[in-house]
Parts: structure tokens; sequence; C-alpha cells
């Protein structure tokens, strides 16, 4: 049953490509809507319990190692939400129809991958999922070949291949030690082995490696870079879940599932957290093209995942886990909001837009939703996570690291309405005198990411039941 | 050479020293294709240690299906890579990295 979260992907990709290309053009799009919204409610009954996750005939032929709690099922309901607004968007953002064939496909391969990389179990098959989202996704960014979108793409490479040759490094020396690389295996390993350096080296290396992928400061020089040049359709995808999975919710796996948490790793974790918190937050504060703005808002907001994390308890990681939830949710919706607004407007510099609200109402709506959500107003989704991180790090006794994620979370109000102000408030710019609202097409997707904001913020205590303290009480 | 653990001592001073020397490559040249023959080297490297880390502790079968993986991995990877230098190519005419310093702030 649970191989089908891979496999499937992977069939409809061969299926789109076997079938004649003409018609695909047309209505492969629509037909791959199918998976993630297939997704969304599999997960929707496995957590409901209605489904159960017996090994079916598909597992007895792919014989992965995989398995499900919580903390995979929260992911993979994410990424079908990002999937899927991605491929309803794709239409309207890349207008020729083979670079939109070309696009599906990737975003098939990218969406394979990541559910590879939340369900497995096992080092070695982990490298391989996150090589084949990362792959992909230099494509993706270098999409429609670009000059800057190359360059960013190009920096990327670099990082990430240094990650994956930390990565690579570490396994080896993980499987020297233990002589396998199944989790739970290495978990047992790396508690009775004698070699307590070369666990200490392995984990420094891993653990850095998976910062560079989850652009965290100090490693966070590509991910500017690539959020802003990539294009529109591609950014959603890349800023709302590939990097969070690549970088972030691997480093939720491993350091909960196998290498623990030490003294030592809470406290890497917490000040690199608290580190990209406040960078973040501050080089967003100077930005003036509206994606950079978003792309090191992003960084910040991994910052507090990272930093909840470190707490090392349960509530920190359910936390945690919420926050990455809320995040891909409210990072998806301004992206999709800055699509149509360079759509409409032809640029993305924040000072040559202003009083755009009265022209395009529910774009500006819909992103005061989600700045409010991301700078933790209540009673929006992005304030319960952030509520339970702040929670988390005072219950944990880290009271200095607690009041930096409150005062942080001033400045990111600071950035988000900065950006209000710029784009939506003030005065209509007399060349701005044209604009239309985007098409209905973009403001679908728009609309369900902030019902969805406005929703989980009204039923928290729903959630805080049946999502959270699960988490906790495993 | 008996002791299978000293030869991975030994071997990861090779290792070692392959890294350094992708390391120097990346950070020293300006020239693109030479970046990747950096990377290359490292990932050589990585591969190298696999290996041994098989040999050391009796796995090798394991640690063969993992560098044959690897290898498959790294050809895309670096196929894609050269693709995208290729671009950057055409675009300024040049393979020196210095030219990328388009995207600030």
């Amino acid at each position: 049953m649970l191989s089908l979260f891979i496999i499937l992907p992977l069939l409809s990709l061969m299926v789109i490509n076997l079938l004649p290309k003409e018609l695909m053009k047309k209505i492969g799009t629509l037909m791959s809507l199918i998976l993630p919204l297939a997704q969304m409610l599999v997960v929707v009954f496995i957590f409901l319990g209605i489904l159960d996750i017996r090994p079916g005939p598909a597992d007895h032929f792919f014989k992965f190692n995989l398995a499900i709690d919580n903390i995979s099922l929260v992911m993979l309901f994410s990424i079908a939400i990002v999937i899927l607004v991605t491929l309803l968007v794709e239409r309207h953002l890349i207008p020729d129809a083979d670079e939109r064939f070309n696009f599906l496909n990737l975003v098939l391969i990218t969406f394979t991958g990541m559910n590879g990389i939340v369900l497995v179990q096992d080092l070695f098959s982990l490298y391989v999922f996150l090589e084949i989202t990362t792959v992909a996704t230099f494509i993706l960014i270098s999409f429609h070949k670009k000059r800057d979108a190359l360059e960013g793409a190009f920096k990327y490479i670099i990082l990430s291949a240094l990650a994956t040759v930390g990565i690579l490094s570490s396994i080896a020396l993980i499987f020297l030690i233990s002589g396998d690389t199944s989790f739970a295996v290495v978990h047992q390993a790396l508690q009775n082995s004698r070699h307590a350096f070369l666990i200490d080296f392995a984990l420094a290396i891993f653990l850095g490696s998976l910062f560079i992928k989850g652009g965290l400061v100090p490693f966070h020089g590509w991910l500017a870079d690539a959020y802003s040049s990539a294009g529109r359709a591609i950014s959603i995808l890349l800023a709302g879940i590939v990097t969070k999975t690549l970088g972030v919710y691997t480093l939720i796996r491993l350091v909960s599932s196998v290498f623990g948490f030490d003294t030592e790793v809470k406290g890497v974790l917490m000040f690199i957290g608290a580190l990209s918190i406040i960078i973040g937050a501050f080089a967003a504060l100077g930005q003036h093209d509206f994606k950079r703005l978003l792309a090191y808002s992003s960084i910040s907001q991994v910052g507090y995942i990272i930093l909840s994390l470190g707490c090392g308890t349960p509530l920190g990681i359910a936390a945690a886990v919420f926050h990455l939830f809320n995040h891909a949710i409210f990072k998806s919706l301004l992206f999709v909001n800055s699509a149509a607004l360079e759509l409409q407007t032809g640029t993305r510099h924040m000072d040559k837009m202003g009083g755009l609200a009265q022209k395009m109402p529910i774009t500006g709506v819909t992103s005061l939703l989600a700045s409010l959500s991301t700078a933790g107003m209540p009673p929006l989704s992005g304030f319960w996570s952030k509520l339970l991180i702040v929670m988390a790090l005072w219950f944990s006794g880290h009271f200095a690291y607690a009041i930096i994620a409150v005062l942080a979370s001033v400045l990111t109000l600071g950035y988000m309405l900065s950006l209000q102000n710029r784009v939506f408030f003030g005065k209509l710019r007399p060349e701005l005198e044209n604009v239309k609202e985007a098409s209905f097409g973009l403001l679908f997707p728009m609309i369900i990411l902030a019902g969805i904001i406005v929703g989980v913020g009204a039923l928290f205590p729903f959630i805080l039941n049946s999502l959270i303290f699960p988490i906790i009480i495993k | 050479m008996t002791d299978p653990l000293a030869l991975f001592w030994i071997t990861c001073v090779f290792v070692i020293m392959l890294m350094i020397a992708g390391l120097y490559c990346i950070f020293v040249t300006y020239n693109l294709i030479r970046v990747l023959i950096g990377l290359e080297l490292l990932i050589k490297a990585v591969t190298l240690l696999l290996v041994v880390a098989g040999y050391a502790n009796n796995h090798l079968a394991r640690s063969q299906a993992f560098v044959i993986t690897l290898i498959v991995m790294e050809v895309i990877f670096i196929a894609v890579a050269a693709g995208i230098v290729i671009g950057l190519y055409y675009h300024n005419q040049s393979l020196d990295v210095r030219k990328l310093r388009n995207l600030k702030g």
C-alpha cells in the first residue's frame, strides 16, 4: 500500500509519455491533478483510520523499506497541496504547450522523489530520493534558460553537490560502524558503538549538509538566488515544499528517529535556528524584489522550525511539524500572489507598485492573510504554530531563545507589513491604472490556500487534539 | 595487509587527499568546467570511501549495490550540471565564474 505513494507518480509519468503527445499536452495536467487529490484523500483516510496500511500486492513486488507516522502524514498532505496548486496555476504561468508538458514531467519526478523522502526508512534510499528531487529541481530552476535562472541553478548545484558529498561520506562512516543503513539498525548501532569520535564526525557532516539543503544561515547563499531567479510556477513548488522536504523534514526525521537528541545536537540546532531567524528577517527588511523578500522570509521561518526542533521535546517536534505545514501553505500562497502580481504589472520591484489593493482585491486580501499568518497574528494558523514553538522553548527552559522567537516575530510583522504597504496600500501609481485582477485560474488556488489558513486557525482545538497530541504522545 | 580496518585507514588517507584536491579545484579555479571536475573528484572520493567501508565491515555486497547506484546518480547529476554550464556559456560567451555576479542582495 505504502509503495503506491512512490509508484503511482512514477507510473503516471510513464503513462503521459507513452500516450499520444499532442493529446497529453492538452489533458496531461488535468489527468495528473488526480494524483495529488487522491493523495490528500488517502492521507485523510489513513489519518481517520478508515484505510489501513497493510502491505498490499504492490509491496510484494517492490520491497521498499517504508513506514508512515503522523509526521509523514502531515508532510504527504502538504506535498499534495503544493503540487496541486502548482499544477493548477501552471496553465496560466507557462503559456507554451511544449514547455508546459516538460514542466509537468519534472513536477511528477519531484513528486515521486518527495514522497520517497518522506516514506523511506533507510539512509541510502533516502540519499537516492534526495538526489532524484534535487536533480529535477536543478532543471526546474533553469527551466526557461534565462541567464539569471542558470546562474541561480549553478550556485545551487555547487552547494547541493557539496551537501551530497557530505551526506554520502557520513553515510559511508555510519555504514562502516553499523553494517547496515536502515534507520532502526543505525539507531541501535549508534547507541552501542565504541567509535564515539567517528560518530560525532559523521553526525556533524550530516547535519551541516542538511543545513545546506534546507538553506539555513550560514549556508543560505544559494536560496535567495534560486528562488528569485526561478520561473513563476517553479518558485511556488520550490519555496512551498521542495527545500522543506529536502532539508528540513529530513533533519526532523533523522534527528528524532536516528541520531537522537544529544546536548550538542540540540545546541547546534537551536543556535543555527535562532541565527537563521534573525539574519533572514533583517535581510528581508532590506529587499526591494518581491520574491527575494519572500525567499529571505523563508529562511527566517525555517529557522523557527529548526529552533523548535532543537528543544528535543515532543512538543517541540510537534510544533516544528505544524509550522512546516503552515509554512508550506502561506509561502506557496505568497508565491502565487507574487506570480499574479508579476503577470499583471510586469514587475517584481516593490517600489514600482503601490495601491494595488483597489485593482486586485482578491490578490490583496489573500496576500494580507498570508502575511499576517507568517507574522503570527491570531487567529490565523501561523499564530498557533508560533505559539506552540514559544511554549516548547519556554517549557524546555530555553528562555532566551523563547524571547528571541517572540521578538523576531515582531520583525516578521515589520517586513510583511512593509511589503503590504508598498505593494497594496497607499496611492495607486498612474502607470498602474490599467492593471486588472488576475484570471480565475490563479485566484482559485489563492482562495483555497487562504481558506486553509483561516480554517486551520479557526479549527485549531480540533487539530491540536487530533494531530498534535498524537505526535507528542508517540 | 590482513586487517581490514588497517586497510580502511590507509585508504582514508587517499580519500582525504582526493577530497582536498577536489575542494582545491572548486575553490581556486575560475573555470566552470573545472568546478565540475572538482565535484567529480569529490564524488569519486566518496565512492572509494563507500567501497572500503563495505570491505572493512564485511558487507561488500551491500556496498557494491550502493556504489553502482551512486555511479548512476552521479552520471545524471553531472549531465544536468554540464547542461547548465553550456547554457551559461551561450549567455556569457565565456566559462568564467566571475561573470556570475548578476544576482545580489
